[in-house]
């Protein structure tokens, strides 16, 4: 019996470790599902796909037909990410659909969307749903007569070879990527109106998007640097969403071939398309570039405890501090356009704050002339990184009545006029009794 | 030849009227004497007040109306018990006194409120 309990208490005391559950603390993914046309493309993709096994993630390969596919059970969400390399899927199997997907990104989870020249509705309904408009012809794929990768035969230039990408430490990762990325696959053009995607891998001027086995008869939709090859969403609650119009982005045989771009005397052994898949996806799956903010504090200057209320003109201290996570540990992260705002309906005090270069960020400033209930603010949002919204509200009073100047030195003249007539009166009352 | 005479004419018009003030009454006198006094205070506040800013307005206010208010009940006391004065001639003049005094105290204890 004393074994049994003792046997029970080792096994709760390991619970929590085995919990790989995303939770905020530790913001990476753990549990990945790959949905699949078929299985072939698990050894076709096979160096992404173990890319992502040696940093730790969980694969659960499917297929997109699966009758037992289900993201969610009890309530619960079964996965922490989910990569549809199933282009040509109409209907997924079990209760997987458009919606499903779409609440799956809703409640902060990520995506990584791949399709190619097959690409059926369904899929594409969801990039569009994401902000991303994949060209409507579906025969059409980009053409680019100028920058295309020169291989052995002269092909109809539909492998492309782009190094246009974001200028974003953050989500390609420090080191540059120098080879240009192959590509072979179709156009597709963020949403003007959608703010939150973005371009990561575009087109050349030249390229435009048409179908390569006829000739053009009429000027093609899309063209030059409006089309996206790859695009990143990065969502309001933080979810991460990729989606490139090539599948064969990811593969073996373009992750693993010699490029030349034409035009460019520069060959390289081995394509960009290992060093951007593995690094975009290292930023897609919060591997980088998610923040955190803990230990917001703020107090009088000259104390440490923290008020339930301010003064008008009290002056405060202010600090916060902020994190980055590198997929393994917290970092600290060091910048120098963080601000916090003292907020009552419009910010009164907009300050910069001032880094230690820990991770600590402080700011002091003068409570203003105003009093109400305000806000400490800071929302932080900068591309590439998960955005920062903090608040906390704060009162501020007026003076008590006894906290105001007793006697002022710029009133005493008036004090002595005062005093000086109700001394007169008493003057002129004596004469004008006994003036007789 | 006009200048000099209305020089002329105004000096006999300051002659006549401080002959006429020399039959007003002592009492009478002061109290002229007692507005002269609140109103110059007055002036001199203001004058202050324009020099080093209205801040502490109650305070510039508080005085100034001190003065004011002083000169005011002084000229109702000097109405009341003017002899010449034939609508106040049933009005005792220790009535009229009383009144002033009275008034005052009200006067200063609103002020003295209102100074700071």
């Amino acid at each position: 019996m004393k074994n049994l309990s003792f046997l029970f208490i080792f096994g709760i005391s390991f619970f929590p470790l085995l919990c790989f559950s995303f939770d905020p603390e530790t913001p990476t993914d753990r549990r990945v599902l790959v949905l699949l046309d078929d299985f072939s493309l698990k050894s076709s993709h096979s160096i992404f796909f173990n890319s992502l096994k040696s940093r730790g993630f969980d694969l659960d390969f499917k297929l997109a037909d699966d009758p037992t596919l289900s993201l969610r059970r009890y309530g619960q969400y079964l996965y922490d990410a989910l990569i549809l390399f199933s282009p040509s899927t109409e209907r997924f199997g079990g209760s997987l659909d458009l919606a499903a997907v779409l609440d799956f990104v809703d409640s902060g989870h990520d995506l990584i969307v791949a399709v190619d020249a097959s690409a059926s509705d369904l899929i594409k309904n969801i990039a569009t749903e994401c902000g991303v408009d994949f060209d409507e012809d579906s025969s059409a794929m980009v053409i680019d007569h100028k920058s295309y990768a020169i291989s052995g035969t002269e092909g109809d230039h539909t492998l492309i070879a782009s190094d246009d990408f974001i200028q974003s430490d953050v989500i390609l990762g420090k080191t540059k990527i120098k080879a240009p990325v192959i590509f072979k696959g179709i156009a597709h053009s963020v949403n003007a109106a959608n703010n939150l995607v973005l371009k990561v891998l575009s087109a050349s001027p030249s390229a435009y998007s048409a179908n390569p086995k006829s000739e053009l008869s009429s000027p093609p939709l899309l063209t030059g640097s409006a089309i996206s090859l790859v695009s990143v969403v990065q969502a309001r609650n933080n979810a991460r969403i990729m989606i490139a119009g090539s599948l064969d982005l990811f593969s073996n045989r373009l992750l693993r071939t010699a490029v030349q771009k034409a035009g460019s005397p520069d060959k390289y052994e081995k394509s960009g398309n290992e060093q951007f898949v593995t690094e975009i996806s290292k930023w897609v799956f919060h591997e980088r570039g998610h923040l955190k903010a803990v230990n917001l504090k703020h107090n009088k200057v000259g104390e440490t405890d923290e008020p339930a209320i301010y003064r008008i003109k009290d002056d405060l201290k202010f600090s916060v501090k902020i994190y980055e996570w590198s997929g393994k540990s917290w970092e600290t992260y060091v910048a120098d356009d963080v601000q916090v705002q003292f907020y009552m309906m419009s910010p009164y005090v907009l300050k910069t704050l001032s880094t230690d270069g820990k991770g600590l960020y402080h700011a002091s400033f003068k409570v203003p002339d105003v009093y109400g209930v305000f806000q400490f603010k800071v929302d932080y949002l900068r591309l590439g990184y998960t955005s920062l919204s903090l608040s906390k509200q704060i009162p501020v009073r007026p003076f008590r009545h006894n906290e105001y100047e007793r006697f002022i030195t710029t009133a005493f003249p008036y004090y002595g006029a005062s005093f000086t007539t109700m001394a007169g009166f008493f003057i002129f009352s004596i004469l004008y009794l006994y003036n007789k | 030849m006009g200048r000099s005479s209305s020089t002329k004419d105004a000096q006999a018009l300051f002659h006549s009227l401080r002959s006429a003030y020399a039959a007003t009454p002592v009492n009478l006198k002061i109290i002229d004497l007692y507005v002269g006094f609140a109103v110059f205070t007055a002036l001199i506040q203001v004058v202050y007040m324009a020099i080093v800013g209205s801040f502490p307005f109650n305070s510039f206010l508080s005085g100034v109306l001190s003065c004011v208010g002083t000169a005011v009940l002084a000229v109702c006391l000097r109405i009341q018990v003017n002899k010449e004065n034939k609508e106040f001639k049933d009005l005792p003049p220790e009535r009229a006194f009383a009144d002033f005094v009275l008034c005052n105290l009200v006067l200063h204890l609103v002020i003295m409120n209102f100074l700071g």
